[in-house]
């Protein structure tokens, strides 16, 4: 173990050049917990605005009702029964449930028209599922079987509604008939989920069943369930005891979109930190040639004495080590600070696009705060540590395969 | 003098007698019999206005809160294929086809062909009023509505047959209910309302001037106004028109279109 004893003491013969190249570790690994936590901070608020206001923990729809979701179909709708509403209830760590019908309106002003996508709910079970209700900046939610409407008040701003006016909605029922609601706005809401501020409406389900002439019928039913990771196994046994077309969906697959990117942003980080690292690995290198060079004469005696080339190579490996695991905890030190006080105030996303309404596609809005993990910690630790010692390999070798003779006369 | 005039329609149409002869039947037997069904009196509208296949030219005064635009384009129609080719220097190139169900729309900037679907088709052409859903429908209006002859009444100095038809349940069609005034000597529409199923006022068609081409009378201009929303309207003047005409080969085509 003594070129352990000779790597420590090393370590401490040029502190401010061991200190400044720990340094550039340090640095990288602050930035990556930056970013990553940046990234983890809005994927967990994405998630939970898409499971409070868009999806729940679990949608029961139909099969080809699902594929055209978006566009908003009256076909393939389901016809609630107590059988399957009673099979939804065994789900393992079931809540609540409630039903739920989208389809697709032109809401006018009398001036304007513009596309939106209305959703009819159940008053009250409503709330049991969804936080729709906690997000009312005015005003309350519809009532049962009124024409009541409540939609986002940026939505309202823009299409120059108040409290109290009726909107006239413009739909089409099942025979693609147009049909009007004239929906009185009896609430406003500002939720942290962008797209359902700006385009979705809010009313009753047996109203809009009524008028758009679909009987009892619904799109889909919507489940919320003791915690989101249950969701996706929860989602494949329940499809798997469901008749017929029904399937059921996750949250997961509700926001399929959004995971992919995710998953693309994800591999963007881990590039970033590979650059940063291997920049901070040529400062390593750098690090170790010079310190060979400088113990050149003490590297001759030390093989004329009988030490091993392995040996001299492992010294200057723990050397580096030594480096990246003081760059390590620095970096890591540093990154907590970092994301601490990031998470002070948080950071408001409209000053992020200079007050803009871009959200990279995001389904958050607000401020956003930082979110961490111990195992990207440990990750980038380790990561950290790793480089340091891959890049002191080849100048280490290069230095142990002088000869002795020559390296004592320095030449 | 009328048996010269069936005469000389006769030659004009020459290529459409069997057609013709039956819409000159009825003519005749409504001179005959005035009191004609609710359905007659629609199904002798649209065989004036219903064109098979045609050619012409038209102009589209599109008013929207102040503003006012003008587009001219010129159009072909066979029984279920139409094309539509602005030439207004603006719109240039943009074309329209239709083929059956399908709508698409070429925007020759963009060297750009989409096909106009779901939401799309509720929007206004080309920032009209008419609805590309509107261009669509072309069935037969006495299959999809139940109509009843509300009255006799004069309508802008003309005699006119008031009619009322609501959807046939089942069908589908855009307008739930639809309020008709029909000239009485000239089968051509005058008026027309369109309400939702909820009995609210969709939008209001007036022709405003009728002319007598090949011997059929036909609305060369009228006006279109959405009646939910303020202060917009389209106004539709056909410049010419030509029935039966020869149509390029391949013209209702995808590979045309662009």
């Amino acid at each position: 173990m003594f070129f352990l004893k000779m790597a420590i003491k090393n370590l401490s013969r040029h502190k401010r050049r061991t200190v400044i190249t720990a340094l550039i570790i340090a640095f990288a690994i602050l930035i990556y917990i930056l970013t990553e936590g940046l990234m983890i901070g809005m994927t967990e608020m994405s998630f939970d605005n898409i499971i409070n206001l868009e999806s729940g923990h679990l949608q029961v729809a139909n099969q080809d009702y699902w594929d055209d979701r978006r566009e908003l179909p009256l076909r393939d709708l389901i016809r609630p029964s107590a059988a399957v509403e009673s099979e939804l209830k065994q789900t393992e760590g079931f809540v609540d449930l409630t039903k739920r019908l989208n389809f697709s309106v032109n809401l006018n002003n009398g001036i304007d028209e513009l596309p939106v996508t209305g959703v009819g709910i159940e008053p009250g079970q409503d709330s049991q599922v969804f936080e729709l209700e906690q997000h009312l900046v005015e005003g309350r939610m519809p009532e049962a079987d009124s024409s009541e409407i409540i939609m986002g008040a940026k939505l309202a701003e823009l299409m120059d509604f108040s409290l109290g006016d009726f909107a006239i909605m413009l739909i089409r029922t099942e025979e693609k008939t147009f049909n009007t609601i004239d929906g009185e706005i009896v609430g406003l809401f500002n939720t942290p989920h962008p797209s359902l501020n700006e385009s979705n409406i809010f009313s009753s389900l047996s109203t809009a069943q009524q008028r758009l002439n679909v009987e009892d019928k619904i799109s889909h039913y919507v489940l919320r369930l003791e915690d989101q990771d249950q969701a996706v196994n929860a989602a494949a046994s329940l499809t798997g005891r469901l008749e017929g077309e029904l399937n059921a969906y996750s949250w997961r697959d509700a926001a399929e979109s959004l995971v992919t990117m995710l998953e693309m942003q994800e591999i963007e980080t881990q590039v970033i930190l590979a650059i940063i690292l291997t920049m901070a690995a040529v400062g390593i290198v750098n690090t170790v040639i010079l310190s060979a060079l400088e113990r050149m004469e003490e590297i001759g005696m030390m093989k004329a004495l009988g030490m091993h080339q392995r040996e001299i190579v492992y010294t200057f490996m723990g050397e580096a080590a030594g480096i990246g695991i003081i760059g390590g905890v620095m970096g890591i030190i540093m990154g907590s600070l970092g994301l601490w006080i990031f998470n002070l105030n948080g950071i408001d996303m409209s000053a992020l696009t200079g007050g803009g309404d871009i959200n990279y596609g995001f389904p958050l809005s607000g401020t956003i705060y930082a979110g961490w993990e111990i195992s990207s910690f440990i990750f980038v630790f380790v990561y950290g540590v790793f480089v340091s010692i891959l890049a002191s390999i080849f100048p280490a070798l290069w230095a142990a395969r002088k000869d002795p003779v020559k390296a004592i006369y320095h030449r | 003098m009328f048996k010269a005039k069936v005469n000389k329609q006769k030659l004009i149409f020459f290529s459409t007698a069997a057609v013709l002869m039956l819409l000159l039947l009825s003519f005749n037997s409504a001179l005959l019999a005035q009191d004609l069904t609710a359905d007659e009196i629609i199904n002798r509208r649209d065989e004036n206005e219903y064109v098979i296949t045609a050619y012409s030219e038209a102009e589209m005064i599109i008013k929207n809160s102040g503003r006012t635009q003008t587009k001219t384009m010129r159009s072909w129609q066979d029984g279920d294929n139409a094309l539509a080719e602005f030439t207004n220097p603006r719109d240039r190139g943009t074309r329209f086809l239709k083929r059956d169900d399908d709508l698409w729309m070429f925007f020759p900037q963009a060297e750009d062909l989409v096909k106009i679907s779901g939401h799309m088709l509720e929007q206004g052409m080309m920032g009209s009023d008419f609805s590309y859903q509107d261009m669509l429908e072309s069935d037969k209006l006495t299959e999809l509505y139940d109509f009843e002859l509300l009255g006799e009444e004069e309508y802008e100095g003309r005699p006119a047959y008031k009619l009322e038809g609501v959807k046939v349940p089942g069908k589908e069609v855009s307008y739930y209910r639809r309020v008709v005034w029909i000239d009485r000597e000239r089968f051509v529409g005058l008026k027309e309302e369109l309400y939702a199923e909820s009995g609210r006022l969709l939008k209001v068609a007036t022709v405003l001037n009728v002319e007598e081409i090949e011997g059929r009378w036909y609305p060369t201009r009228m006006i279109m106004e959405n009646k939910l929303r303020q202060n917009t309207s389209t106004e539709f003047i056909v410049n010419e028109i030509q029935f039966e005409p020869e149509l390029p080969e391949d013209i209702f085509t995808l590979e045309r279109l662009r």
